[in-house]
């Protein structure tokens, strides 16, 4: 029987062989983000660029796909075994940059080094562990029923872990996660991924090549090399595009979308986004933050609908809170609250009538016109009598500083890893507890226990109404209660060469399935 | 009192300087445009319609309208308005102000020190000459730009932000007139070398003067007018030196636009439609420039005694 399948297989990849042949890796492509990946650890940080390169170098037990629904990726088949247990059937054969054969014992390598690290342990915290059935198989296994498992599988990129195992010449074991230092692994890589990095000068350029033992043949991707170029400067990066320098850009600035549209050599595709972008007020560091009434002054003093219209071009929609449209959490009750009179009589009843000084930090490359919206605020904010001096800094340097936690009040833009809204909370407004890794991107130190644990019932709640109504609820909660100043959801655009086929390719979680894109 | 003054102006009247000022054309236009800007940039916070360093002022609502004339623009902006709301006129206005404090005051700091180091140099001679002129040398070595790039970021990573928003302005000048002290030294010595060989140098020493008397009312009144023509030269490239900083992100704060930071803060937008926010700010700096440079040009030949003695 299994010769028979094998000659059956055989017969079917020799039909398949003409299509493969047209489908052979010789093009190159040029392409410039705003930055390039900070480390080559993926699990070092949780970012999209991170994710970017994690979908370029490595592949994921089962990944998005246009519609919201699960590809198979490395793991072939999966079934539940229990309501706490998944059961997961991985690829046969399927090769390492190093060499190295994909078995259950990569993945669960990868799983114990998630659960260590600082930033992906809260998006693992649900799990309990990981039972390896052979060498092909294995089961994840949750606490409780956990609606969102087959989710964060998407982020189980299974790393090589003969590759990570051992100890550098000074020392280190190769497997440790140093955040913001260097580590063997913030500098090597092997996944099984259809890109190599062949070669990485931090902030300057970055170079893939097709790795040439790729499992997924039937990929139509026939990029073979792949030159990533880092251009901070907006007005630059549309430039290259439009002069031909690149052929491929991300993000594309709102003030330039027009520019674009009008080139015949060129092709826009743009979704609208469902990443929010708010700034966190750190009660830690200023005493008036700790009042209520002064948050809901800031917030109602912020011009979202301004921020959106004017300096998103309308290329953003504006929010009152985390949840995007479509997600179980959003509420519709909740609205924009921009009034300047309001938010000086509020100062005024917290006795901050004559305003106080804060410090912001924006980065500058890294969510669409980061810095200009984060001026924007401040001189919104100036008319409460808080006067700000801001700081934007290349995600670089920002990211160390937000871990630090090193301004009053600080931007970061969150896309829910599991597209559902308890991703939000978790990270952003729990009350922060590095074991268990709760609220670690929750730079303003807000914490209410009683929103913490309407969350986590949530979580467990297999009744989809009752839960949403739960997530709807802790909106509700943060919003009267003013605990972040959300300012608007980013809409997301890419831009390209006509030959370039991105639409089939783009996804938004903006994370570009680069080694399916075809480069005519 | 009163005859002192009528006396100095018939002076000025019957000097070889006005003579000329009156036949050169050039020399008429640029002083007046020049003095035109100074004296609006003076009386900035009369003239503009709004106070564009009060954040409280701005409207994001209002950001990136045209100048009048074109269509969707507000007569209250007569020139229009930046990406965050701000007036361009009140901000042209409030800059130039600050690139011409800038200018003069590095100016100042330079001639005091060049002066200084100059007459030192040239009159003592021997090794107090050597060591200041090699100092000078090697500075001279280094470009303006890197130093002051350097210096820049120093003082913004040990200050912080706000507080460098404040002293933004002192420190501009503070690095661009010690970056470039050494090119009026020079000059200086060179005069000085030719003076101090004369007679009256000699008289003046017979006589039992001090050094210090002779170095600074005898033999640099001499040396004035090299001085002039290179300051003139020198005010136009510390302006230019400053917007340079200032593209670059280390000069002058957002907060507080000097010509060069309105220029970097419009150059996103120069290809995507709203040009006038960098385009204004540039012409007014490139306007600057060259008249105080034609100014300099007319300057060095009137005081230059080959082209009129000879």
């Amino acid at each position: 029987m299994r010769k028979l399948l094998t000659a059956f297989v055989g017969s079917m990849a020799l039909a398949a062989a003409p299509l493969a042949l047209s489908a052979e890796a010789t093009k190159e492509l040029k392409m410039a983000y705003d930055a390039d990946p900070v480390t080559l650890d993926i699990h070092e940080q949780l970012s999209g660029g991170m994710l970017q390169l994690s979908h370029m170098s490595f592949d994921p037990l089962i990944r998005w796909n246009k519609d919201l629904g699960f590809d198979a990726r490395l793991a072939e088949s999966w079934e539940r075994v229990d309501d706490k247990t998944m059961r997961f059937k991985l690829r046969e054969g399927v090769k390492f940059h190093s060499g190295n054969e994909l078995t259950t014992k990569d993945v669960k390598f990868t799983y114990e080094r998630l659960k260590e690290s600082s930033d992906y342990k809260a998006i693992f915290a649900p799990f309990t562990g990981i039972n390896v059935i052979d060498d092909y198989t294995f089961e994840l296994v949750t606490a409780e029923p956990y609606p969102l498992l087959l989710n964060t599988a998407t982020y189980i990129f299974p790393l090589d872990s003969e590759f990570y195992s051992g100890e550098t010449e000074d020392g280190q074991s190769k497997a440790a996660i140093s955040k913001h230092g260097s580590s063997f692994a913030s500098g090597n890589l092997s996944g099984t991924g259809p890109f190599v990095v062949t070669s990485r000068q931090q902030g300057v350029r970055m170079e893939f090549e097709r790795f040439a033992d790729y499992w997924d043949e039937a990929s139509p991707g026939n990029v073979k090399k792949i030159v990533l170029t880092p251009i901070k400067e907006n007005n630059t990066r549309v430039s290259a595009l439009l002069s031909g320098g690149v052929d491929f850009i991300a993000p594309v600035p709102p003030t330039d979308l027009d520019r674009i549209k009008r080139d015949k050599d060129t092709d826009l595709v743009t979704m609208s986004g469902t990443r929010i972008i708010m700034f966190h007020l750190n009660q830690d560091r200023v005493e008036a933050f700790k009042n209520p009434k002064v948050r809901q002054a800031v917030a109602y003093a912020i011009n979202q609908e301004g921020i959106a219209a004017k300096i998103m071009k309308g290329f953003a929609t504006p929010a009152a809170q985390m949840s995007p449209a479509g997600y179980s959490g959003h509420n519709e009750s909740l609205k924009l609250r921009y009034d300047v009179k309001k938010a000086q009589e509020l100062m005024k009843e917290a006795g901050y009538e004559d305003g106080f000084t804060i410090t912001m930090m924006s980065p500058n490359n890294r969510y669409v016109n980061d810095d200009k919206i984060a001026q924007a605020a401040a001189a919104m904010l100036a008319r409460i009598n808080i006067t700000v001096d801001l700081k934007t800094l290349p995600k670089a340097q920002y990211w160390p500083e937000f871990d630090a936690r090193s301004g009053d009040m600080m931007l970061i833009g969150w896309h829910a890893d599991t597209e559902d809204s308890a991703n939000f909370f978790e990270f952003l407004t729990f009350c922060p507890n590095a074991d268990t890794g709760a609220g670690q991107y929750n730079a303003g130190n807000y914490c209410n226990p009683e929103v913490d644990a309407l969350v986590a019932k949530a979580n467990v709640e297999t009744d989809r109404e009752k839960r949403a109504e739960m997530l709807q609820e802790a909106e509700q909660r943060l919003y009267d209660d003013a605990a972040f100043i959300p300012l608007h959801w980013q809409d997301l655009a890419w831009a390209s060469k006509k030959n370039v086929k991105l639409d089939p390719i783009l996804n938004v979680m903006n994370l570009p399935y680069l080694g399916d894109l075809v480069v005519e | 009192m009163m005859t002192a003054t009528v006396s100095r102006w018939a002076r000025v009247r019957d000097s070889f300087l006005w003579y000329s000022f009156k036949r050169d054309k050039v020399a008429i236009i640029s002083f007046i445009v020049l003095l035109a800007m100074v004296l609006s940039a003076i009386f900035a916070p009369l003239l503009a319609p709004t106070d564009p360093y009060d954040l409280a002022l701005i409207d994001i609502m209002n950001s990136e309208l045209p100048p009048v004339g074109m269509s969707g623009a507000d007569g209250a902006f007569p020139l229009g308005t930046d990406a965050q709301g701000r007036d361009m006129l009140s901000t042209i206005l409030y800059g130039t102000r600050v690139s011409l404090m800038i200018g003069f005051g590095a100016v100042i700091l330079q001639a005091v020190l060049g002066i200084l180091f100059g007459l030192l140099a040239g009159y003592m001679g021997g090794r107090v000459d050597a060591i200041l002129m090699r100092i000078a040398d090697v500075q001279l070595s280094f470009s303006t730009l890197m130093v002051a790039i350097i210096v820049g970021a120093v003082f913004k990573a040990s200050f912080g932000s706000l507080m460098f928003g404040e002293i933004a302005i002192y420190m501009l000048i503070f690095i661009i007139g010690l970056a470039e002290w050494p090119q009026i030294a020079r000059t200086v010595r060179a005069s000085v070398l030719a003076e101090k060989k004369k007679e009256y140098v000699d008289a003046a020493k017979v006589m039992g003067f001090r050094t210090n008397r002779i170095m600074f009312r005898h033999i640099l009144p001499n040396t004035l007018s090299p001085i002039f023509v290179i300051g003139t030269v020198q005010i136009a490239n510390a302006i230019i030196s400053e917007a340079a900083l200032s593209f670059l992100g280390l000069g002058m704060p957002e907060t507080q636009p000097s010509l060069g930071s309105l220029i970097k803060s419009g150059f996103d937008y120069i290809q995507s439609g709203s040009w006038w926010i960098t385009l204004l700010p540039g012409l007014v700096l490139v306007v600057l420039v060259l008249v105080i440079n034609l100014l300099g040009d007319w300057l060095r030949d009137v005081m230059n005694p080959r082209l009129y003695k000879g």
